[in-house]
């Protein structure tokens, strides 16, 4: 197989995200919740955050669902990446990712982590996959209000 | 290729059938018997291309098939000599269009056995066709308190529509669960089936189990009620003859894309008298026959249904690759994908990780498998398996609820057509095993 690319990116990416995910679960509390959904393939992650008694920082992300390794290793790191960030940041940092997708752009170096990410690029139709939880967090982090079982956002629009 | 050699006379003798088969040569100057793929493969030009340097192995049939030279050229015939819209000039172009459109009527007819070609209406593509009965006959026939039975394996264009049908009307929706085995339930449709029930949908063949559902039965059952039936034939028009007098079905929808045809043109099946008491779908023009400020009388059949400008090349290549497809024969296409299906199984079922969904031959049952594979998600396998030349279907295939029913999230998929090869199937499975074994070595 001529898979050399590949095969980097899911040993970079999946050895230690997919499989042993950090950030699986439930936060406590749940200061806001976002289902998110691929549905060209059915693939579904749930987001929870934990603010800070102000709301403007990221005290805690975790998540839930199945999906493939591409987007369970991206959203296991996003979470890692961004704890502690303030929404501001967490913003910002999703539309650097979203870049990189693009073939534009990486994280600078305090951030390097993720651009491991940065090969997915090359494989145009996993994008989506890649996006999922970063698409999910960014309606998590625009929503106003209570927690509450909101829709799902579908990452269809975007990329 | 040659007849004259004493060892081909003894196989053929043997074999009883010296004068349909025809033999190829190898390299190693052993023969061995040709087979419909290797006939049919010079017809089909994007078989020949590769990807990421391999040769393309296109296991992706059930999403849509590849196009055979025929096709192709029906096409560009149309668009270099003649052009022109159906039905409305007196001109040579206008004349030779109306022929050729209203001549693949006519093929398509024969292709499924209706008594005319007036039950024939051309649409978009099968989802278009449900709509059509949906909104046709679904809205001015079901009321509230009748029943609608369907199963839980539709394609979401045998669902959707009904459950929009049934909003509007306050019909109910009723689903036919699977045996154990992973096919249609006679058992549980018997027990749904009453004087309630307006209407049974149901697919032919299931596009992820590759089930054949028992269509004649579920009809004798139906119609003993006095309820319609709609088959989906998408999964069965491409790879079975089908005979709509025998099935006795009341509609019956397919796309042509899936049957060597171009995109964008299907076709609806339905009973004349059917036809003639539901009211039109799309208004516009070629539907009408006098048409007044207020109001307007329609077109007869099949053109009631036809509302503007039609996919007048599609319709015509979709007569091309009726042609093609007959001159083949229905029989000799499901009997050599018959073949393949019980090699593909053969060769999946020895890969341990490997779960695959739905009946498995002998049982008589579509060309395609849909199974998981261990830890491995169908979309890294899918990624992995295009790295190789090898085409093939992850996801839901559209059927969101039939994969919440048999509890897989996804499902990776591999549908053949009669231009796929025993050698395609080994490369299949080799970088199968390869990438299931690389995700294993990564796991571990």
């Amino acid at each position: 197989m001529n898979t050399t690319n590949l095969r980097d990116l899911y040993q970079q990416v999946i050895l230690e995200h997919y499989k042993k995910p950090k950030h699986r679960g439930k936060t406590n509390p749940v200061d806001r919740y976002q289902k998110g959904h691929n549905p060209s393939c059915g693939d579904t992650i749930e987001l929870t955050l934990q603010l800070d008694p102000n709301g403007d920082r990221v005290t805690d992300i975790k998540f839930e669902g199945e999906g493939c390794a591409i987007a369970l290793a991206s959203v296991d790191l996003m979470a890692g990446a961004l704890v502690g960030k303030t929404i501001d940041e967490a913003l910002d940092a999703i539309g650097t990712f979203q870049q990189m997708m693009k073939g534009e752009g990486e994280f600078p170096k305090e951030q390097r982590k993720l651009n491991v990410m940065k090969g997915v690029a090359q494989f145009p139709v996993r994008i989506k996959c890649a996006n999922l939880g970063w698409h999910t967090l960014k309606a998590a982090l625009q929503m106003t209000g209570e927690a509450k079982l909101a829709d799902f956002v579908s990452n269809e629009a975007e990329l | 290729m040659t007849r004259e050699s004493p060892i081909l006379r003894l196989i053929q003798n043997l074999t009883g059938t010296a004068d349909e088969m025809t033999f190829i040569q190898t390299k190693s100057g052993i023969h061995k018997p040709q087979t419909l793929a290797d006939t049919v493969r010079p017809d089909f030009p994007i078989l020949h291309r590769e990807v990421h340097g391999k040769p393309l192995v296109y296991l992706d049939n059930a999403a849509t098939s590849q196009k055979p030279h025929a096709v192709i050229h029906a096409l560009e015939h149309y668009y270099s000599h003649y052009n022109s819209n159906v039905h409305r000039g007196v001109h040579t172009l206008s004349s030779e269009a109306t022929d050729a459109y209203e001549g693949a009527r006519e093929k398509i007819a024969k292709f499924v056995n209706a008594a005319s070609s007036q039950e024939i209406i051309y649409a978009r593509n099968a989802t278009e066709a449900i709509n059509l009965v949906a909104y046709s006959w679904g809205l001015s026939n079901l009321q509230r308190g009748d029943e609608v039975i369907l199963t839980v394996m539709e394609h979401h264009s045998n669902l959707i529509p009904w459950q929009l049908v049934a909003q509007k009307t306050g019909a109910r929706l009723q689903f036919v669960q699977l045996t154990p085995e992973e096919e249609f339930d006679f058992g549980h449709y018997q027990s749904l089936v009453n004087e309630k029930t307006k209407l049974v949908s149901v697919s032919h063949v299931s596009n992820t189990l590759g089930c054949i559902n028992p269509i004649k039965d579920i009809v004798g059952l139906a119609h003993q009620y006095g309820a319609k039936v709609l088959v989906d034939a998408c999964q069965s028009a491409p790879h079975l003859p089908l005979d709509v007098q025998d099935l006795d079905c009341d509609w019956l929808v397919a796309s042509g894309h899936k049957m060597c045809a171009p995109t964008g043109i299907g076709f609806l099946y339905g009973k004349l008298n059917l036809l003639r008491s539901m009211p039109p779908f799309l208004g516009g023009g070629e539907m009408i026959a006098d048409v007044f400020l207020e109001n307007s009388t329609y077109a007869d059949l099949p053109h009631k249904f036809e509302a503007g400008t039609p996919a007048i090349a599609e319709a015509i290549a979709l007569g091309a690759a009726v042609d093609y497809l007959t001159n083949i024969g229905m029989d000799k296409i499901h009997a050599y994908e018959a073949e393949l299906t019980t090699y593909l199984f053969e060769k999946l079922i020895q890969i341990p990780q490997v779960k695959i969904y739905g009946p498995k031959p002998p049982k008589d049952r579509a060309a395609l498998a849909s199974f998981t594979s261990g830890d491995v998600h169908p979309h890294d396998l899918s990624t992995m398996l295009d790295q190789s030349g090898i085409a093939i279907r992850a996801g839901h295939h559209c059927t969101q609820p039939l994969h919440r029913f048999i509890k897989a999230q996804s499902t990776a998929r591999a549908s053949l057509y009669f231009y796929n090869t025993k050698e395609e199937i080994d490369t299949f499975i080799a970088s199968l095993q390869e990438s299931i074994e690389f995700f294993d070595s990564i796991f571990s």
